[in-house]
């Protein structure tokens, strides 16, 4: 798995592609809390490029975003693949996180 | 039949379940399974396998965990075997998935996931060791999540 950083104005957009599992969890979840923690309060999750998430990558997003809303900060999702989709709606997520089709409507979705 | 089985044999290391994906997609690929049956099996043997080597073991020795994937003229069956504490994953609590965000756990979907994407478990211990059956539906996906495991 491979993640991206970009930064525009106050948001900033995480790009993962690859495979986000058990063994590449821990990373993601190094790089998503470490900008929370350095004060980033608005972010985008693009998921276009990722192939394959489970349970662990789940797990990472879920936590998150709660740390995101206990600092009054926000995260939205989006572009999944249909196959990342369907681990989201298995695990009942996609009615509970903010998704959105493309990178352009998460953006505007961090300001409403 | 032999040649409509694939053994994988894992040890207890996390990067070793990127090896048995790629076996079982190429088993995928030689006995025509839709790609949707190859995700949901390696989803499912991913979420299994993953936590057998997370929790399953007091010690930090190396242990063997045992894949079988078969065919037979139902569809798929893949059968885990390993040597760690006893885990019954249809005992697992079931997550509350009508929780919103501020009330969901972080984690506990594993075994949620398993049973949503396979068609029937089976547990059982024996001599010490446990073995987890998970059957997987083929053909033609018309009994696709009729008769998901409650």
């Amino acid at each position: 798995m491979e993640i991206t950083e970009q930064k525009s104005s106050d948001v900033v957009t995480l790009r993962l592609s690859g495979r986000l599992n058990a063994t590449t969890a821990l990373a993601f979840e190094e790089k998503i809390l470490g900008r929370i923690e350095s004060g980033e309060r608005h972010v985008v999750i693009d998921l276009a490029q990722l192939d394959y998430i489970s349970s662990a990558g789940l797990r990472v997003i879920v936590l998150a975003g709660k740390r995101l809303s206990a600092e009054n900060g926000k995260m939205v999702l989006c572009s999944l693949t249909d196959r990342v989709r369907e681990v989201f709606d298995i695990a009942g997520l996609s009615s509970i996180l903010s998704i959105y089709g493309s990178h352009d409507d998460a953006t505007r979705g961090l300001q409403a | 039949m032999s040649h409509h089985a694939l053994s994988i044999t894992c040890s207890n290391r996390l990067a070793e379940i990127e090896k048995a994906t790629e076996l079982i997609e190429a088993f995928g690929t030689a006995h025509g399974l839709s790609a949707e049956v190859v995700f949901k099996l390696n989803l499912a043997l991913d979420e299994v396998v993953t936590n057998i080597i997370s929790h399953a073991y007091d010690d930090e020795d190396e242990h063997q965990i045992a894949i079988r994937v078969a065919l037979d003229g139902e569809g798929v069956a893949v059968r885990v075997e390993d040597d760690g504490r006893a885990f019954n994953p249809l005992d697992a609590p079931r997550p509350d998935l009508g929780l919103d965000l501020a009330n969901r756990p972080i984690g506990g979907l594993g075994v949620h996931i398993v049973r949503s994407v396979m068609d029937a478990l089976e547990y059982r211990r024996e001599n010490d060791r446990n073995i987890l059956i998970m059957r997987k539906r083929t053909g033609d996906g018309s009994n696709e999540g009729a008769r998901r495991i409650e």
